[in-house]
């Protein structure tokens, strides 16, 4: 028996579930203009994974990237989901500004 | 290089995206919600099993994400009953599940997909939702 890939799966369960943290609290605290930061972070978690000594921190820290990327296209509709008022809403100026806000503004923010 | 932690990205990704689009279509089409959460409970169970009798740790990391990626779809069905229950998530009046719902008063049920819009940065009261992807 191989449990390598049973123990994944329940990390995996464990990372996703930080994940709906990850967006709640990003969207309240920064704000979905946020997105492209939160993709880059995941990108960047994916590559350092290919450097991790060990199987195990391999896994976690792409595991980890792709629980950002995900996040990062459920950032709008969190938004919208505070706007309507299912999450706490927390208005734009009490949120930190991302940079190049001006330019994000005028990307579609991915939605999967 | 490591390559076995893209691997675990690409099938956390991948198995992630296709649970979130399946279970909301699933459930959108389907009469009853316990099959569908059979049939992935079992699947999931399959795939974990594949995933213990495997000697290459590759397969068997992308079989034990999906696995379990499969069996959390399937407790997914029933939340997503709930949320169309509330009206978080679009009811189909075609589907005779949905069509109590939406004709039971106790529940706040909507075919309308509430979230379908880009955020304007401002608290809407329930009427403005409604409107904001209505007069688009």
């Amino acid at each position: 028996m191989n449990y390598f890939g049973l123990l994944t799966g329940l990390a995996t369960l464990l990372i996703i579930g930080l994940g709906f943290l990850l967006v709640i609290q990003g969207e309240r605290i920064l704000g979905f203009l946020w997105w492209p930061y939160m993709m880059m972070v995941g990108i960047a978690l994916i590559i350092v994974s290919l450097f991790a000594q060990g199987d195990w921190l391999a896994v976690v820290i792409g595991v980890l990237g792709a629980t950002f990327i995900w996040g990062s296209t459920e950032l709008k509709e969190q938004a919208v989901r505070a706007e309507i008022g299912w999450y706490p809403f927390n208005d734009a100026t009490r949120k930190l500004k991302p940079p190049f806000e001006k330019i994000i503004k005028n990307w579609r923010a991915p939605h999967l | 290089m490591n390559f076995i932690g893209v691997i675990a990205a690409l099938v956390t990704f991948f198995s992630v995206w296709f649970g979130h689009v399946a279970v909301r279509k699933i459930e959108f089409i389907s009469p009853t919600i316990w099959i569908p959460t059979a049939i992935f409970a079992t699947l999931g169970l399959i795939v974990e099993f594949l995933s213990l009798s495997t000697v290459n740790r590759s397969l068997s990391i992308a079989f034990g994400i999906l696995g379990i990626t499969l069996l959390f779809d399937a407790l997914e069905f029933t939340r997503q009953q709930r949320r169309i229950r509330k009206g978080h998530a679009p009811a189909n009046p075609n589907n005779p599940r949905h069509a109590l719902v939406l004709a039971d008063s106790n529940f706040h049920a909507t075919t309308l997909d509430l979230l379908k819009r880009e955020p304007i940065g401002k608290p809407v009261s329930s009427d403005q939702a409604i409107k904001l992807i209505t007069e688009h």
